[in-house]
């Protein structure tokens, strides 16, 4: 086995953890039970990683097995990239869309390889007649970069791509040009938004977060869904001021929110090129021509979640501003604002 | 005689007066009281007599009340059941009433469209099928206004939904819903023979089946005898029509390398026929029962 391939072996089966090495070898299924077997996984996890090379080096594991398991160990830890959405379209008034997976894969992969020579791609079908496809790009006169691969997830005959954030920009429009002509879309553009929580986007661009329907078979009712601030608790020593106006928060952000758990994003960027509006006659900033730039970020480890107990904790207005409830609908979570 | 006693005896006189006096005058209040005491019991008495006569006459009245009463109660207790067993049979028959209708709203789903309305709207659901198998529901939330608008829902996103209802939702809502309905039914339907195929005949394929999300094109590698060796047929099935469950286009082609070409091309026709009308594992199941009919010929 070639140095660099028995390298990119070592590296990719030392970043999975002891706890889940089982799981991901199975998942692999290039070393079947017997030889996991002849391993001793109770050893010090250097020593483990020299034996499981080892092993590989024993059945000829070929680059592909390794970047094959480098796609596996990636779905597992999905969160620690951070993912964009990109859109495609096609012309209006076209064929139905008759998907071929096999031939999207060979596409796709010519398409790359007859404009890069040193390119490594590869594919993972999952789930939901989706794949994973991983790619490692080099240059016309350097090898492929193993160790910086772009991810690209692609659930068939939808128009949406989900790509984790490359370094490498420059590769971007390739990328998107293979996606959208094997794929058979026309145009390929990127949306302004962005996540660690794969699974969220995909909840949000399919439109997939809300699925509590009322239906004549449903027991619960509606109503007797709480906050987390549930005024009906009748406790004498408690005594409950304004109890319209809370009843009526709890009512807007039910409405507003849902009963549903929210889609997990981190953040919501707002670039701001407004003029600045004031009620006061003067001051210095309302008499400026040029629009004010400035760069609001909201942060959290839920944001929705979070924008969601504003109101019933009594940390702002209830409703809260379209700008932040847009964010699922709209399928952004970066704005620009600017003056009409 | 007796002043003079009076006279000259003072003390004794008077103390012989008075307490004589006294004497008298105690014989007069005891015979007063002898008078008395007898018209005094007698008054005792018929105080005593009249009171009687009073709780005589309380007591003949209460017991006559009393049993007035009884007599009543026997009454009414006899009509009181009839009229209890009324109430509770009203009761009862309008709660069944209430769990008939609920029970036929609940069953309206196998109609394939039902609905309820919401605050805003309706909720519709199309429950899918196919060949009598009841399969997937799907969900479109609507709120009534100008314009109409989907609130939220449950359909696939490869369903072209917003195509549909750019062209129907505004114009002509029952059409919305029929197109919508027959897009899910032949998805459902394509996807359950795909499914079916995958798990109840992955003997006679192989490798997996090669599907995408709207299962409207499928290929795989099949034989027709479970105990043959090799796999000597390949099919592809097109679905270019969303709105049906079987196949547009199909192509079988024999990959063995079998000298009789003549009865392999027999074969490959049929199956292509096959394919074209039957749905896809019900073929299967008929090559199961050709086999056997070959066993049964054989043993026979």
């Amino acid at each position: 086995m070639d140095e660099t391939v028995a390298e990119f072996f070592r590296r990719t089966i030392l970043k999975i953890p002891i706890t889940e090495m089982m799981a991901v070898l199975k998942a692999w299924d290039f070393l079947s039970e017997n030889h996991l077997q002849t391993v001793n996984f109770r050893q010090r996890k250097e020593s483990l990683v020299q034996d499981l090379v080892l092993l590989c080096e024993e059945k000829r594991a070929s680059l592909n097995d390794a970047a094959l398991l480098d796609i596996i160990y990636t779905q597992f830890h999905r969160h620690q990239k951070v993912w964009d959405v990109f859109q495609m379209s096609r012309r209006p008034g076209e064929d139905i869309d008759l998907f071929d997976m096999e031939q999207f894969k060979s596409s796709f992969k010519k398409i790359l390889q007859r404009a890069l020579k040193n390119v490594t791609v590869s594919f993972r079908d999952t789930e939901e007649n989706a794949v994973w496809i991983r790619i490692a790009w080099g240059t016309q006169y350097r090898k492929p970069n193993q160790y910086k691969p772009v991810y690209v997830v692609y659930y068939s005959q939808t128009p949406y791509a989900f790509v984790a954030s490359s370094l490498l920009k420059s590769n971007l429009p390739l990328l998107g040009q293979a996606l959208t002509v094997a794929s058979k879309h026309h145009q390929i553009v990127k949306m302004d938004l962005r996540s660690r929580y794969l699974d969220s986007l995909k909840a949000i661009v399919f439109k997939q977060y809300n699925q509590t329907f009322e239906t004549h078979n449903s027991t619960t009712p509606l109503q007797e869904r709480s906050l987390g601030l549930d005024i009906n608790i009748v406790d004498s020593r408690i005594i409950h001021e304004n109890r319209v106006e809370k009843e009526r928060i709890q009512r807007v952000t039910q409405e507003i929110f849902g009963d549903y758990p929210q889609p997990r994003l981190e953040f919501a960027q707002y670039k701001l090129e407004t003029k600045f509006k004031s009620d006061l006659n003067g001051g210095i900033l309302a008499e400026r021509e040029e629009p004010l730039r400035c760069l609001v970020k909201f942060s959290s480890p839920h944001l929705l979640e979070a924008l969601k107990s504003l109101a019933p904790a009594g940390i702002a207005d209830a409703p809260l501003s379209p700008l932040l409830t847009c964010i699922p609908n709209k399928g952004m979570n970066y704005f620009k604002i600017r003056d009409k | 005689m007796e002043l003079a006693n009076a006279q000259s005896q003072d003390g004794e006189s008077k103390g012989g007066v008075l307490a004589h006096l006294e004497r008298l005058e105690i014989q007069l209040s005891k015979s007063h009281k002898k008078l008395e005491e007898p018209q005094r019991e007698q008054a005792v008495e018929s105080a005593l007599g009249t009171k009687i006569h009073k709780l005589r006459l309380l007591r003949d009245k209460l017991s006559a009340e009393l049993k007035q009463r009884q007599a009543r109660v026997k009454v009414s207790a006899a009509n009181v059941e009839p009229d209890q067993t009324l109430e509770i049979s009203e009761q009862e028959i309008l709660e069944r009433k209430q769990e008939n209708v609920k029970a036929i709203l609940q069953a309206y789903r196998f109609t394939g469209i039902s609905g309820k309305l919401t605050s805003r709207g309706v909720c519709v659901c199309i429950s899918t099928a196919f060949e009598g198998n009841l399969l997937d529901s799907y969900f479109v939330d609507l709120v009534i206004q100008k314009p109409l608008r989907i609130h939220h829902h449950s359909i696939p996103v490869f369903i072209p939904l917003e195509e549909i209802a750019a062209k129907y939702l505004q114009t002509n809502i029952q059409h919305f819903l029929f197109i919508l309905c027959e897009y899910l039914n032949a998805y459902s339907g394509r996807k359950y023979q795909a499914d079916r195929l995958q798990s109840d005949f992955a003997a006679c394929l192989a490798g997996p089946l090669q599907r995408n999300s709207l299962c409207n094109l499928l290929s795989f590698t099949y034989k027709v005898e479970p105990k043959d060796q090799s796999f000597p047929f390949c099919a592809r099935l097109l679905y270019k029509d969303l709105t049906t469950a079987l196949p547009t286009d199909v192509t079988v082609t024999y990959r063995g390398t079998d000298a009789s070409a003549t009865t392999w091309e027999e074969q490959r026709a049929a199956h292509e026929h096959m394919f074209f009308t039957k749905p896809l594992h019900q073929v299967f199941t008929s090559f199961a029962r050709k086999g056997e009919k070959l066993d049964m010929s054989l043993v026979s």
